[in-house]
């Protein structure tokens, strides 16, 4: 019982446990989804995955929401694989400078928000569109092509065992935030605004520079996993997080995070992503009818999420004991 | 724009400039409107610019509605028309939702081709224009059995969006093949016309049971790019493929042997010829009733804009191949599926 009340509380625990019945009921029912090259794919999937649920997960943090995550990234993605191929530019400013359109990108949705006071769905809704139609004008709905090899090498390479070296930057940032939420004042303040705006400024923190920081992250860390899936797919392609949306919501979700703001985990949301990942893999791994995939998908998540909501139900009693 | 597309638009304009006809109309101003972003469609507008320069018209111009959603395209469309589009060359977003704004459409006095998609019939389209995607599927699969001899035949199909017109066609096409060529179709993995989806679920599938078929068949662009890529990163040429469309990175597969072939399709002489109907229609020209219409599931006034199997031998060659067949469509096209008084 100690044991349960102890890790029973933690935001990962549901999520975790989810995730271990969900690898094994599918481990036992199709044997090569523990292969190593399956979990090379399953990690593959969830390093880009978790940087788009952390982007979205930072907004919620402060009670928003970021609908131009995934146009942030496409336009970065693009910039990214267009400098190169256009410019020849070296990869690491290449990189750099696609994160920094991101970076800009979130800091003028960030900016907007604090200074107009219009819902923050209102705004990234337009920047959405904005970006989005930078992106095509840009592109013309084509891809680039120019990708030199060694972004295409580490973008689907292992590094050591099943373990892609895009897990690595993903895990830096998974780290960092979760270091930024829990021990530094900016990722307090961010969670201060979410929990209670009101009560935040009170206590002398500046709401204004809190959402633009919290927008900003959001779109470095979109622009990352642009930047990340170009690499992995081997071309700029314009479509790049026209697909995001859903997922940046659900994997906070599943990982517990209040939409209203104050509480979110990143190993919770992690976990999410991970859920997230099995499930679909599964629905191709068991041959689900394609015209049934997104109804199986949505059960599938519900039912993640509802194992994670009885878990915190029947600690309940414990907690207040 | 890709230097592929610069290039079949530049052959194509230096191959038609000759055969621009009189009654064009510079008042004509045509949009090229595809279901959303995809590169399948980039050649229209190449397409277009080519059209309008041999035929004298006011504008051909290619816009692209910013997500492939039936609500932003319709927004697209009434947007061009306020703009003083009068000529629409359509990709439907739905075969039967867009039959309503096609109607609203043409009562402005506006045609509209369904191009490269077609509309359930009954609609006020003129006709639909494009790939007969049954029929490449069916014969892209047909290779693929041809050169899976020896081996179980067991296929993994892969395609495209549920919502496209043509989805629904190619899973059918490619069972009724298999069935004929004593294949098995292992599984059908469709909804992938993405690069995130396509990525996760191709390879999770080759991942799990790449040992379990002989041959994958993709019936859509992002499923045959990234299956290309992944067949190159797991190093087999066990598995035989047949791909759809000309991305640089399944003609590569194709020379280098990863691919058996890819079945190309005409998207360049889609938008030339249809830019040229549309000022036809506009100009007096009706459509022929009688004409050798071809029927698909969808309507009955169809005209194939052509496929081929492009293999490593034809794959260097593969832009000779399609301007013949555009060549010989629009040689005949007029005569054949319009009666004009001039």
């Amino acid at each position: 019982m100690q044991f349960l009340s102890r890790y029973g509380r933690t935001d990962w625990f549901g999520p975790l446990l989810v995730t271990i019945l969900a690898a094994i009921i599918v481990g036992s029912l199709s044997p090569s989804f523990l292969s190593a090259f399956n979990i090379q794919v399953l990690l593959l999937a969830v390093a880009i995955n978790a940087l788009v649920a952390y982007s979205q997960m930072i907004i919620i943090a402060i009670g928003e929401m970021n609908l131009s995550v995934g146009a942030i990234g496409g336009l970065a993605a693009i910039s990214f694989a267009g400098m190169m191929q256009v410019w020849h530019m070296p990869i690491l400013p290449a990189a750099l400078l696609g994160i920094l359109i991101g970076l800009l990108g979130g800091i003028i949705n960030g900016v907007i928000i604090s200074l107009t006071g219009i819902s923050a769905f209102v705004i990234t809704l337009a920047s959405l569109s904005i970006y989005k139609g930078i992106n095509l004008g840009i592109t013309e709905a084509q891809p680039f092509y120019g990708i030199p090899n060694l972004v295409k090498h580490l973008g689907n390479a292992p590094f050591l065992g099943p373990l892609p070296w895009l897990i690595i930057p993903t895990a830096i940032v998974g780290f960092g935030l979760w270091l930024m939420l829990t021990r530094l004042p900016i990722g307090r303040c961010i969670l201060a605004v979410g929990g209670n705006r009101h009560a935040a400024e009170l206590s002398g923190i500046s709401i204004r520079l809190t959402v633009i920081v919290a927008h900003a992250l959001s779109g470095a860390i979109a622009a990352l996993a642009g930047i990340l899936l170009c690499a992995r797919l081997q071309i700029g392609q314009p479509t790049i997080g026209d697909d995001w949306l859903i997922l940046s919501f659900a994997a906070p979700v599943i990982g517990g995070a209040v939409l209203t703001g104050g509480h979110v985990s990143v190993g919770a949301t992690t976990l999410g992503v991970v859920i997230v990942a099995i499930i679909t893999e599964a629905l191709v791994l068991f041959n689900i009818d394609p015209f049934l995939v997104q109804v199986v998908l949505g059960v599938l998540i519900l039912w993640a999420v509802g194992i994670n909501r009885l878990r915190e139900f029947r600690l309940k009693p414990l907690r207040r004991a | 724009m890709s230097r592929l597309t610069k290039l079949l638009g530049c052959v194509g304009a230096l191959l038609f400039s000759g055969l621009a006809v009189a009654y064009a109309d510079p008042s004509t101003k045509i949009a090229l409107v595809p279901g959303g972003p995809h590169p399948y469609f980039a050649s229209w507008a190449q397409a277009g610019a080519d059209a309008k320069k041999d035929f004298n018209l006011g504008a051909a111009d290619y816009k692209v509605p910013e997500q492939w959603q039936l609500a932003d395209q319709n927004n697209l469309l009434e947007s061009l028309v306020t703009q003083g589009y009068n000529g629409f060359l359509l990709f439907p977003g739905d075969p039967v939702g867009s039959v309503s704004t096609v109607q609203e459409l043409t009562d402005s006095g506006a045609p509209v081709i369904a191009l490269a998609g077609c509309l359930k019939d009954p609609s006020t389209a003129s006709f639909c224009f494009g790939t007969d995607v049954y029929r490449s599927a069916y014969l892209g699969t047909q290779h693929l059995i041809a050169g899976m001899a020896g081996t179980k035949k067991r296929i993994l199909h892969v395609t495209g969006f549920l919502v496209d017109p043509n989805t629904q066609l190619r899973i059918n096409a490619v069972n009724q093949a298999a069935k004929e060529g004593g294949a098995t179709v292992a599984e059908t993995i469709a909804d992938i016309d993405a690069p995130g989806p396509a990525e996760e679920k191709i390879n999770a599938y080759l991942a799990a049971h790449a040992n379990d078929i002989d041959g994958i068949i993709s019936t859509a662009w992002v499923p045959s790019v990234v299956s290309a890529n992944a067949l190159r990163r797991i190093g087999t040429k066990r598995i035989k493929m047949v791909a759809i469309d000309h991305d640089k990175a399944v003609l590569q597969g194709v020379k280098d042997g990863y691919l058996l072939g890819t079945m190309l399709q005409n998207p360049y002489g889609q938008g030339y010829i249809g830019s040229y109907a549309i000022d036809k229609l506009r100009n007096g020209c009706k459509v022929n009733a009688s004409a050798p219409w071809t029927k698909n599931a969808l309507t009955a006034r169809f005209i194939d804009s052509g496929t081929v199997f492009a293999g490593p031998e034809q794959v260097d060659n593969y832009l000779q191949s399609m301007q013949a067949i555009t060549k010989t469509i629009f040689a005949s096209f007029a005569k054949t599926y319009l009666i004009c008084s001039k």
